[in-house]
Parts: structure tokens; C-alpha cells; sequence
């Protein structure tokens, strides 16, 4: 009579261990299938024209313009880049922002790489990558401020822009948090310069902004707090699954192995 | 053994569980706050001591009935008497005869009730009237010739029930751009027979409806050009394949870009005194009263756009080219600023076209128009001058 719990716990224990076993197993399996080099299909099958024809809009510097040589910025060096690794030919279409996702639905381009902010309400119609740029709203403070986020302005000032989206989120925050003072000026740059002399405790501008001012002022010791996130990601269309699955792959490797870095401070 | 009689109970237990559920849905029910309602209240009048002011809204793609009526409340207060706005054949016409008017007169209803006029504007095929997917990729531009007659058959039906509301209607928009020609070539002469087949049965279905011959787009595309044709060079051609008597008036889209209000117009700038260009092609092949109605016009503050101007240029700059209008374009009935609101945020640059954000923020822009509109005294210190180091 003693034996039958024995042979129960027995029994679970035997079950468990299968269980574990099999989970260990899987794992291992998935880890060594995702660890494989697989190469990309062919290129055909990921650019039915046998080039990587890329929308964009050149009207956005620096993340792409039109001059004299041809289309510049960082969205045609990572096209560029991308096009190579996945050993395509590559044909930037330059258009207005209007017709970008229109030309991605009439089958003019295969992707679009132009600071495309990822849209959700557009999910049903395109796939977006992995991003590779945050544009959204940064705080700028001197790297000693007692400022770590918005809710810590109380009391104290706060520059940006007239008018942009800065202003909007500083009208937003004096509902919510006790007052500071707005300090608007006429342009990111003057709104900086007000923080960095000291007229102003923080600034807040677009990270884009932030980021060009500080490559004219490096010897300004700040912290970039950033307050939204506005992220860039190239688009396809949702029936072109195996064309994202290799942009994302490619897009991964580049930003593991810095070059989406480097490329961003090239350029900003 | 006597067998024990057990009571059945009343209620099976399964009864039991079903009841509950029911009582806790209908206590859910009840909790539940209702949604918000926009019922009408009493009918509004304008308040406005410049009336060329005017607004295109985006009111079509709203879901909440609330959204719309507040957005209009909003364009009333700001002072502008009028609004352009699109109203997609794809969206009422659903299938051939078959109407669906309640998105049109849910706007209709909420502009007249605070006292707006409603100019719209008409274009967007339902997949019925387009090739089949499966023998090409078309988009929503795209209107073949053999649904030409549809389309003008929804314009008669539209201006007969909007008759006394909706008096002006834009037949199509931008035709002079291949994308907005459903990535096809542009053709006038087309566009002119779209026009020729809309005209007469609109006209017989309100004998009061105004056929505004569609705006074209700002641009300097060449003759050939797979992008579109120079909107100069597109109306003359349109002159040219005989449209004077199918439009009883012309919509223009004239953008500053860069440039101030008053900079002056040439063929190879854009800028805002374009439209006078056109209007000199006007004065060549039409009466010289044919109105004219500038449903798109603005300037953009995006940071970084090439095309746009800091947030501080742009207020001076739109106030000034209202100045303008009233000054110097007699011929202008309305000047309509690109656009009050977004249903939502496009997030990139067509963003900073808009007066209010998508959740019904007011801009400082917005508040400059509507102290002009109004009449009110205007804020002169609206930023800090530039800050000077110690």
C-alpha cells in the first residue's frame, strides 16, 4: 500500500523531466536555428525589377536632399549601404512626401527609406522595419542640473521653439506638473543658446536639432533626456514579407556593428 | 432500503452560473460610461471683420461625431465663414446605386448648425468602378473612362440632396499630378472631359450648384514629365481643350514655400503670388468675373523641411497674405488655409501645415488667424528676443 504515492511522485517526477528535457532541447535548437547564416533569397524574389528601387523624399537634408551631384544624406548612404550587402542594384526615386506611400502601393518602388516616421494606422498596408533613428523631443540640460525629466522643471525655466512641437509639449506639462517658466524664442537654435548661457534652466527641442547644435558646441558638457520618441524605420508593402525579413536582417547587422552610428554622426 | 427522494433544485447549476453572468454583464452595462454625444445646439452665426478667411478641414476620416462638431465650434470661433472639405465618392457610394450618406451629413448638419458654408470637393473611385485587382494595381486616383458617367451621376446626386448646403462643388483635385491622376499620365484634355460630363447632369440635379473646376497643383514639371505638368502650362491646355463652359468658377492651391506673400510671381518660382499667373491665363480665355476660390494656400514650419519656415515667419506670413488678398486680388472670393486639423498625426512634415493638433490643440497660429479674423488686438511680443551671453 506504501508504494502507490511513491510511484505517483515517481511518476511526476519522470514527466517533469521529459517536459524539461524537451524544453531544454527546443531551446537549444532555436538558439543554433537563429545562430545560422542563411543567405538571402534570391535577389528576384526580394526585388521582382532586379533592383532595389528606393522612395524617397529629397527634400528633408539631412536625411536626404537633391544637389548638384545627385541625392545626398543619411537615408541614401543607409539605402545604399543595404542595397549592397543584399548585392542589388540600387535606384533612388525621388518624390514628394505626398506620393511616397502611394508609389509603395502602385508598385513604383520597393521600399521607402525617407526619416519615415512608423505610422501605426498605416499597419494594414505597409510592414516597417527595426527603427534606426529616435527624432523625438530631447530636453537639453547642462550635465550638473538636478534635471532628470519634465516633472522636475517645477520652478525653474524652460526654453524652445515658438510655435513647434516643443511648445506644444511645454503647454502640455504646465497642466500637469507646478509651474515654470515658458521661455519661447524665435528659433531651437536661440532656444539652446538660452539654456547653455544659463538664461534658461533646460531647453527642449526635436533630438535632430539637439544634435546638430551640440556638433557646433562640444565643449558644452550636457545630458540629451529624451521626452517622446519619433522613430524613423524604412516601409514595404505588407506582401513583400521576405524583402522586410532581409532589410531587417541587414538593418540588424548594421546597427550591431556600429555602422548606422557612425552614419548618424556623419551626418548630425 | 427505502430510497431517499432528493429535491431537485429549481435552477440547474449550470442555470445558476448563466444567471450570473448575466447580472455581472448587465451591472457592466450599466457602469459603463456612455460615449460622448454631439447634439446640436442652437444654430450659430460667424463672428468676422474679414471674411475672405477660410479653413479646408479634414473632417471626412473622423471617427467621433464629437471631434467634428468641436473642430467646426473651433473654425466658427476662429472666424472663418467657410470650409473646403472632401467628401470621397468612394465612401458613399459603396456599391453601384447603393448610397451611404450618413458620414457627408453628419458634417453638413454640425457646419450648418454653427453657421459655416461648406465648399467640397469630390473625387476618391470605389473599387467597383476600378479594373479588377487581380488584372491591375490601380489606386484611388485612378478613374477609368467607362466610370466617367458613374462619377457624374454620384456629382448629381450629391448636389441634389445637398442642394442649399453644399453649393460649390471641386470636381477632382490636383489633376496636373500623375499620382493624383492615378499614376497616369496627366491629360487636360481628359480632365476636361470629366468636367463636360459632371457639368450638365450637377446643374439639372440643383440648378443653384457651382462646378468648380479643380485646383492644380504648384509645380514646375516639364512638358513629358511621368511626375506631372506645370499647372501654367496645364491650365492653358485645359483652356485650349475647351472647358470654359463646364466650370462656373476656378479653384487654386497657391503655396508661399519659403518665399514672403508679397514676392513677386514668375513661371519658373513658386510661391504665393502664382496664382496671378493663372488668373492672367484666366483673362485670356474666360470672363474676366469667373470667381476664384483658393481652397489650399499656407505655409509650413517644419524644422526640417526645405520648404518651410520657422513657426515665427509663418504666423507673420499668413496674416500678411490675408492682407494681401483683400488688398489686391478682387477676383479672390475666399482664401482657405491649409489645413485646420489632421484626424491624425501624419508624423512627418504635413504635420506643420496644421492650425490645431490632432487632439484639438490650439497653435499659436491658430490664434494669430483668429485675432485677425475677429478683429482683436494682436499680441506683438509672441517670442523672447535672442539671448546675449554675460
Amino acid at each position: 500500500m506504501a508504494t502507490r504515492p511513491y510511484r505517483a511522485v515517481a511518476a511526476a517526477l519522470l514527466l517533469g523531466l521529459t517536459l524539461w528535457v524537451w524544453a531544454l532541447a527546443g531551446a537549444l535548437f532555436a538558439l543554433r536555428w537563429n545562430s545560422i547564416e542563411r543567405p538571402n533569397p534570391p535577389l528576384r524574389a526580394l526585388f521582382p525589377y532586379g533592383e532595389m528601387r528606393i522612395g524617397v523624399d529629397a527634400s528633408y537634408p539631412p536625411f536626404a536632399a537633391a544637389g548638384n551631384d545627385g541625392l545626398y544624406g543619411l537615408d541614401i548612404d543607409l539605402g545604399t549601404i543595404i542595397a549592397a550587402q543584399l548585392g542589388a542594384p540600387v535606384r533612388f526615386v525621388n518624390m514628394g512626401y505626398d506620393g511616397l506611400y502611394d508609389s509603395l502601393k502602385a508598385d513604383q518602388v520597393d521600399v521607402l527609406i525617407s526619416a519615415l516616421l512608423i505610422d501605426y494606422s498605416r499597419t494594414d498596408e505597409v510592414f516597417y522595419s527595426i527603427p534606426y533613428y529616435n527624432a523625438g523631443l530631447t530636453l537639453v540640460v547642462p550635465s550638473d542640473s538636478p534635471i532628470h525629466g519634465m516633472s522636475d522643471l517645477s520652478g525653474l525655466s524652460l526654453a524652445y521653439e515658438f510655435g513647434s512641437d516643443a511648445d506644444l509639449q511645454a503647454r502640455q506639462w504646465l497642466r500637469r506638473v507646478a509651474p515654470f517658466t515658458p521661455r519661447p524664442y524665435e528659433l531651437p537654435t536661440l532656444a539652446l543658446d538660452a539654456a547653455r548661457i544659463g538664461d534658461s534652466s533646460a531647453a527642449l527641442v526635436d533630438a535632430t536639432s539637439a544634435r546638430l547644435y551640440l556638433r557646433q558646441h562640444q565643449d558644452w558638457n550636457t545630458s540629451l533626456i529624451p521626452t517622446s520618441d519619433a522613430l524613423y524605420a524604412l516601409a514595404v508593402r505588407t506582401d513583400h514579407g521576405l524583402t522586410l525579413e532581409a532589410l531587417n536582417r541587414e538593418l540588424e547587422k548594421l546597427l550591431g556593428d556600429g555602422t548606422v552610428a557612425a552614419l548618424i554622426a556623419k551626418w548630425l | 432500503m427505502n430510497a431517499v427522494k432528493v429535491a431537485q433544485p429549481f435552477i440547474s447549476r449550470w442555470g445558476l452560473w448563466l444567471m450570473r453572468v448575466w447580472i455581472a454583464w448587465a451591472v457592466l452595462v450599466q457602469i459603463t460610461p456612455a460615449g460622448p454625444r454631439a447634439p446640436l445646439d442652437a444654430p450659430q452665426t460667424v463672428q468676422t471683420v474679414h471674411p475672405v478667411v477660410c479653413v479646408h478641414t479634414r473632417l471626412i476620416d473622423e471617427v467621433y461625431e464629437w471631434v467634428i462638431q468641436r473642430s467646426l465650434q473651433m473654425v466658427r470661433e476662429m472666424g472663418a465663414d467657410t470650409i473646403v472639405e472632401f467628401f470621397p465618392w468612394a465612401y458613399a457610394e459603396p456599391a453601384p446605386g447603393q448610397y451611404n450618406w450618413e458620414g457627408f451629413d453628419r458634417i453638413a448638419k454640425h457646419a450648418r448648425n454653427q453657421g459655416l458654408h461648406v465648399i467640397a470637393r469630390m473625387g476618391f473611385v470605389p473599387a467597383w468602378a476600378r479594373p479588377k485587382e487581380t488584372e491591375r494595381q490601380t489606386t484611388l486616383n485612378y478613374l477609368p473612362d467607362e466610370s466617367i458617367d458613374e462619377f457624374a451621376r454620384f456629382v448629381a446626386a450629391f448636389a441634389a440632396r445637398y442642394a442649399g448646403v453644399m453649393d460649390q462643388i471641386i470636381i477632382w483635385n490636383e489633376p496636373n499630378l500623375s499620382f493624383e491622376w492615378g499614376y497616369q499620365q496627366v491629360d487636360p484634355a481628359g480632365y476636361a472631359r470629366l468636367l463636360k460630363a459632371v457639368y450638365a447632369p450637377a446643374h439639372a440635379a440643383n440648378p443653384a450648384v457651382m462646378i468648380l473646376g479643380a485646383p492644380l497643383a504648384p509645380t514646375l514639371e516639364p512638358s513629358g514629365s511621368p511626375n506631372g505638368l506645370d499647372d501654367l502650362l496645364y491650365l492653358e491646355a485645359l483652356y485650349q481643350a475647351g472647358a470654359v463652359p463646364y466650370f462656373d468658377a476656378l479653384a487654386m492651391h497657391t503655396y508661399g514655400f519659403t518665399e514672403p506673400p508679397e514676392a513677386p510671381p514668375g513661371p519658373q518660382t513658386l510661391n504665393f503670388r502664382r496664382a496671378e499667373l493663372l488668373h492672367n491665363i484666366m483673362l485670356r480665355y474666360d470672363r474676366p468675373d469667373k470667381p476664384v476660390y483658393i481652397t489650399e494656400t499656407g505655409w509650413n514650419d517644419h524644422p526640417r523641411w526645405t520648404k518651410a519656415v520657422r513657426p515665427s515667419l509663418r504666423v507673420a506670413y499668413t496674416i500678411q497674405a490675408f492682407e494681401w488678398a483683400e488688398q489686391e486680388w478682387s477676383w479672390v472670393d475666399k482664401l482657405c488655409v491649409w489645413a485646420f486639423r489632421y484626424p491624425a498625426a501624419t508624423r512627418s512634415y504635413p504635420d506643420n501645415f496644421t492650425l490645431v493638433t490632432p487632439d484639438l490643440q490650439r497653435k499659436p497660429i491658430y490664434s494669430a488667424i483668429q485675432a485677425y479674423a475677429r478683429g482683436w488686438e494682436r499680441s506683438t511680443d509672441l517670442w523672447l528676443p535672442a539671448p546675449i551671453a554675460p
